[in-house]
């Protein structure tokens, strides 16, 4: 309360990130709900010809909501809290706001580069690791700068104790630090085969069943290191700093953190499964993901009990609403994913719509809620500006909250279906659906999300309005807010 | 119980209501041990979540929190030294202690191997399969090579075997004027007769035409003389000697086993050989079910 | 209270890193180079299938199909025999996919044929009425980069042992000398197809996309 009283915080970096994760927010739901709406209706393949494609697109979707909206959100959210839980300003040293600005630069190269290469068709075609050898250079570039500033402010800070998010903004800086460089190790055939060729053009270190290793340790974790980890830390901070309540208990935090940072990437190969890796590493894959339920539930337990006895914060502010359905759809797909990772299961599952199903009650209930709630909270206090509607984000959130309900739940119907379809046997024992049977009884679900994707963007829109009137036109505010965000 | 406990418990019963519908429409077997296991890990995922869930956001309305703060406060955060909840914390020590079990002992002796799972289902398949199937009759067989057509084969034949306009042959014909004249005029040595090749130019000009229109019309009516030079091999009535060539008249089971097995690329394109996808039986269902797509 | 290691973020993340680094050195290391071992007889991609192979990475095919047959009856009925480790032990990346929105394509070369993909890349639903899958028209006009295709085949030669020829040679010389068979091997194909335009730019030493990507497929066994 008095104790940072004397500190001005310096939000200049926090600010640019808030603007990029809006931005790239707006954009990859946008292609998200286009590809959605392309497999209900084909003919929308071919609004602007070999670019225009599900299949150019939906990289696309994928890299600018992590690489861009989540990633920036990510920053945007590290560069407020960290200041402030670890009592420093970055406006104390004049070298880590050099670096964090010129982090922000060469970010918003690479993610210029990233939507016009993918655009282009360069791509190494690895799963959340499509990006070709230039950039994933400039994503070293931009995620050491990144850590310069973690472990800069870290050194300065006056608070003695690194506080819960720091433990999960850390792990994230080392995960994909060291994940992500193992998987995109490839060569660049330009300079192997004496100036031959595309100069882009790149192959993996790895082949076959190695890459797959390779490619799905990173691709799990980069689940865990980017949709998991640092929303973690967002909710550590946010949640009890909107409400004004003390987190229920220390010793739950610290087992679900070393818990989580120790199992989590043993469950990598859960998505091998029935591969050509060996039958042992698979079931490891399979067992840790059932151990994971526990410290993932953990942190959500740990934020539900917070709020215990808060009943009236959740139906008055739909910034704690935001961010206890969060916590709840965190225990969805933290207790889906280890059911679909069971081997019988995942026979069905696997290839399946019931996937993309999981991946967006993560993304959509869990990553975006936690984000777009932490910006609302952070705005008042850079912008010092009350928020400009609560009416709207009351009506955002019901909104979006019926967007998820709609997609997960169709995915959920379509995949089971299909799963199942694909090994139904008739009377005489041969398969019973044609493929194309299987696609075809897909339609209405597909339909269904992709009127769930335009419910969502919609809500997104919202949510880019209300920030932007509470930057430019909100009521000006006099002084910060302790805990809970002054909304008109 | 509560009511946001029965609303929780209610959504998950219609989730899986809405599935157990839709996938009772497509006619699954819901005892496949597969099929079960999946349906089960879909009600538990429901009901837990939601449940459980619901069991916290209640205590918002009901309990007070409570503790000793510690001393620590970051920015105004502060942090209690409550003790673990229990049901978690025993459910993690279990987890934790079956992994481990389940890693040292479960496994080792278990012994898996998903190759050796999938020979034991097509063994015991396969078994079943010919027991069940020794004296199919044709109807039988018929449906079932419908069954197979509709999987395998329709993509290029088409739904109703129609040869998607000229893209595949036409299975209610035998073989049309063209692709017989293309036959003759380059001969054919792919389909694995126990004659073997059948050399180019056996009828040349107005007779080849003469010829190709009389066995593309059903091999009705008058014989042009030139049909000779075919009858040597192809038999007086074009019915291929008992299967020492094929048969010109219909699809007789051996045309469809020849093709099947061989591939064949002639006058309208290539088609791919299918000798390691299909079964005994399965071929000889097909040959009926294409011979009742011309009647 | 106990808040020893988070007062020294030093060993704080060392201890993160070695908790997160030793799981993938158990889970990848033990089988490296067993699984990179090929299956007896397999070949290394040719120009031209490599070509098309970049092409399906281009394009993304992998978004909706994959190349894994998982060891199900309902499985091999469909798609063949399952897919073996030593199978993969050429293709960098590997393209196993992990969606099928369409169907497995491990050995679609198989009972799938040049006239079949040319038609169904041109218009998916003049031979699947209710397909959902993108037409490819450009591919029949946007002619192939076999040059980098090639680059490919030199490095993996020369880095990883790939057996491809000697006359792989990291030289414009050996390239020049090299297009030829190339260019025969992609007009085997224009031979099968119907598409006039692909014919003529063939036999005008271009290849389009479409031949390349027909060459991939009709390799996949
Ligand atoms: C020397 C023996 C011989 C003679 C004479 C002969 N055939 Fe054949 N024919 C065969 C054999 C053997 C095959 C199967 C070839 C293969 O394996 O591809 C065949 C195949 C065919 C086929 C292709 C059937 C299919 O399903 O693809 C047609 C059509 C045909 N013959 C028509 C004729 C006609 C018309 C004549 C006379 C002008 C003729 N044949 C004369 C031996 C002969
Ligand atoms: C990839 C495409 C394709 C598939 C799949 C396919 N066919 Fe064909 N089939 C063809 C083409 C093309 C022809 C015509 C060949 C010619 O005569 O030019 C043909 C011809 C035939 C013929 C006539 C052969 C003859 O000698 O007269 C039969 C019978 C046949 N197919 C049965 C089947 C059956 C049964 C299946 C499924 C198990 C099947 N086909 C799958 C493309 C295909
Ligand atoms: C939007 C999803 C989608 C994309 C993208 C896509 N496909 Fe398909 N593909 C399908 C569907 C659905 C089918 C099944 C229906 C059909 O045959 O058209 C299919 C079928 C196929 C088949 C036939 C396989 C068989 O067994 O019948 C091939 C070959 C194929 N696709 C190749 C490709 C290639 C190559 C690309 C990329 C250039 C591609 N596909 C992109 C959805 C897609
Ligand atoms: C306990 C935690 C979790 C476990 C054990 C788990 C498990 C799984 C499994 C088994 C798959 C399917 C693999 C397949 O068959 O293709 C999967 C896919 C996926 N999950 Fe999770 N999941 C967990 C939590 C999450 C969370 C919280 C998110 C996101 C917020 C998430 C995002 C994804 C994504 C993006 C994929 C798709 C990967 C692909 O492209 O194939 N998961 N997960
Ligand atoms: C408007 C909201 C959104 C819609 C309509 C939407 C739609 C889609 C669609 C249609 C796919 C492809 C599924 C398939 O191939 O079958 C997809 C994939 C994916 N989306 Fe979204 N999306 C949305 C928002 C998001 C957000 C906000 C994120 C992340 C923060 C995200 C992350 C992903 C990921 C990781 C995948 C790949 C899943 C996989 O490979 O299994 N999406 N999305
Ligand atoms: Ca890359
Ligand atoms: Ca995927
Ligand atoms: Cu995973």
């Amino acid at each position: 309360m008095q104790s940072h009283a004397a500190l001005e915080y310096d939000y200049s970096v926090a600010k640019l990130f808030t603007y990029t994760t809006i931005l790239f927010g707006f954009v990859g739901m946008l292609i998200g709900t286009f590809i959605a709406a392309q497999l209900a209706f084909p003919e929308l393949n071919y609004w602007m010809g070999e670019y225009g494609t599900f299949s150019r697109l939906r990289p696309l979707h994928t890299n600018v909501v992590i690489y861009g909206f989540t990633v920036s959100g990510v920053f945007a959210t590290f560069y407020y809290s960290a200041q402030r839980v670890l009592k420093v300003s970055m406006a104390e040293s004049n070298f880590l706001m050099f670096v964090g600005k010129l982090q922000f630069v060469l970010y918003v190269i690479l993610a210029a580069g990233m939507v016009v290469s993918l655009l282009m068709g360069y791509s190494s075609s690895k799963e959340y690791a499509e990006m070709e050898w230039p950039l994933d250079i400039l994503t070293v570039a931009v995620w050491v700068l990144w850590g310069i500033v973690m472990f800069g402010l870290i050194g300065l800070r006056r608070e003695k104790t690194l506080y819960i998010s720091l433990w999960y903004f850390i792990a994230t800086f080392l995960g994909v630090a060291m994940l992500y460089l193992f998987n995109n190790m490839a060569l660049p055939t330009y300079f192997f085969s004496g100036g031959l060729g595309n100069i882009m053009h790149s192959v993996s270190m790895y082949s076959g069943t190695n890459d797959a290793l390779v490619q799905w340790w990173w691709g799990h974790n980069a689940v865990a290191f980017v949709f998991t980890v640092p929303i973690i830390a967002m909710i550590y901070y946010f949640l009890p700093k909107e409400s004004g309540q003390a987190i229920y208990s220390y010793k739950l935090s610290l087992l679900s953190f070393w818990g989580l940072m120790f199992v989590y990437l043993w469950a990598g190969s859960h998505h091998l499964l029935w591969s050509t890796v060996p039958d042992w590493m698979q079931s490891m894959g399979s067992i840790f993901s059932v151990v994971l339920i526990l410290p993932s539930w953990g942190s959500a337990i740990n934020m539900l009990l917070t709020m215990k006895g808060e009943w009236n914060q959740l139906t008055e502010n739909p910034l704690i609403k935001f961010m206890v359905l969060a916590s709840t759809f965190y225990m969805l797909s933290t207790l889906e994913g280890p059911i679909q990772a069971i081997k019988s299961v995942n026979a069905i599952a696997h290839f399946t719509d019931w996937i993309p199903g999981h991946v967006h009650d993560g993304v959509l209930g869990w990553v975006a809620f936690m984000i777009m709630a932490s910006l609302f909270h952070m705005a008042p206090r850079m912008y010092k500006r009350e928020i400009y509607s609560k009416k709207l984000m009351d009506a955002q959130f019901w909104l979006q909250i019926t967007a998820v309900v709609l997609y997960f739940t169709s995915m959920w119907i379509a995949g089971i279906t299909q799963g199942m379809m694909w090994r139904a046997v008739d009377e005489y024992g041969n398969l019973m659906y044609s493929f194309i049977d299987t696609v075809a009884v897909l339609n209405p679900y597909y339909t269904i999300r992709a009127l769930a994707g335009v419910l969502y963007l919609t809500g997104f829109l919202m949510f880019a309005y209300n920030m932007y009137k509470t930057m430019t036109a909100s009521r000006k505010i006099e002084a910060e807010p302790q805990f809970r965000s002054p909304m008109a | 119980m509560n009511t946001l406990m029965i609303k929780a418990l209610a959504f998950a019963a219609v989730l899986i209501i809405a599935t157990l519908v839709v996938v009772k429409q497509m006619n699954i077997d819901l005892s496949d041990p597969i099929n079960m296991i999946t349906m089960l890990g879909a009600v538990a995922i429901a009901v837990l979540t939601f449940g459980v869930a619901a069991k916290y956001v209640n205590q918002m309305k009901t309990d007070k929190a409570e503790g000793e703060l510690a001393e620590e406060n970051w920015d105004g955060i502060g942090e209690y030294k409550n003790e673990l909840p229990s049901g978690w914390a025993y459910s993690f020590l279990g987890t934790l202690i079956w992994a481990m079990w389940y890693w040292t002992v479960g496994y080792p002796l278990n012994a898996f191997s998903q190759i050796g799972m999938w020979n034991e289902e097509v063994k015991a398949y396969n078994a079943k399969f010919e027991e069940t199937h020794k004296n199919a009759d044709l109807e039988t067989l018929q449906q079932m090579g419908e069954s197979v057509f509709l999987v395998q084969c329709a993509p290029c034949h088409g739904e109703t075997g129609d040869g998607l306009s000229g893209k595949a042959q036409d299975l209610g014909i035998r073989m049309s004027k063209e692709q017989i004249l293309y036959t003759i005029e380059n001969g054919s040595d792919q389909l694995g007769y126990e004659m073997g090749a059948m050399p180019p130019m056996m009828a040349q000009g107005e007779d080849a035409k003469a010829i190709a229109e009389y066995i593309a019309g059903g091999m009705k009516g008058e014989q042009p003389a030139a049909f000779a030079a075919c009858a040597s091999c192809h038999g007086e009535d074009g019915k291929g000697n008992n299967g020492m060539s094929p048969s010109l008249a219909d699809y007789d089971d051996a045309v469809i086993s020849h093709v099947l097995q061989h591939g064949k690329k002639g006058q309208i394109g290539k088609m791919p050989s299918f000798k390691t996808m299909l079964t005994p039986v399965q071929e000889k269902a097909l040959a009926v079910y294409i011979r009742s797509l011309s009647n | 209270m106990f808040h020893w290691l988070e007062k020294n973020p030093f060993f704080f993340a060392v201890g993160v890193f070695v908790v997160i680094a030793f799981a993938g050195l158990i889970e990848i290391l033990p089988n490296f180079a067993e699984a990179s071992r090929p299956v007896a007889g397999l070949k290394p991609y040719t120009v031209l299938e490599l070509t098309g192979k970049n092409i399906y990475k281009k394009d993304h095919c992998i978004a909706c199909h994959s190349q894994l047959i998982r060891p199900f009856k309902a499985e091999t009925d469909r798609y063949g025999q399952y897919s073996l480790s030593g199978e993969y032990a050429y293709d960098r990346p590997f393209l196993w996919g992990s969606k099928r929105t369409g169907p497995d394509l491990h050995r679609v070369g198989n009972y799938r044929t040049t006239e079949w993909h040319e038609n169904h890349m041109w218009d998916p639903k003049s031979v699947v009425p209710q397909s959902i899958m993108p037409a490819y028209k450009h591919y029949f006009t946007n002619i192939a980069d076999i040059e980098t295709a090639y680059a490919e085949a030199v490095t993996v030669k020369n880095v990883f042992k790939t057996p491809y020829g000697d006359e792989f040679q990291p030289t414009k010389e050996a390239w020049e000398a090299h297009k030829p068979i190339v260019l025969a091997e992609a007009k085997a194909i224009a031979d099968d197809m119907k598409n006039k335009d692909v014919k003529e730019a063939v036999a005008n030493g271009q290849i389009p996309e479409i031949v390349a990507l027909i060459a991939y497929l009709n390799r996949l066994k």
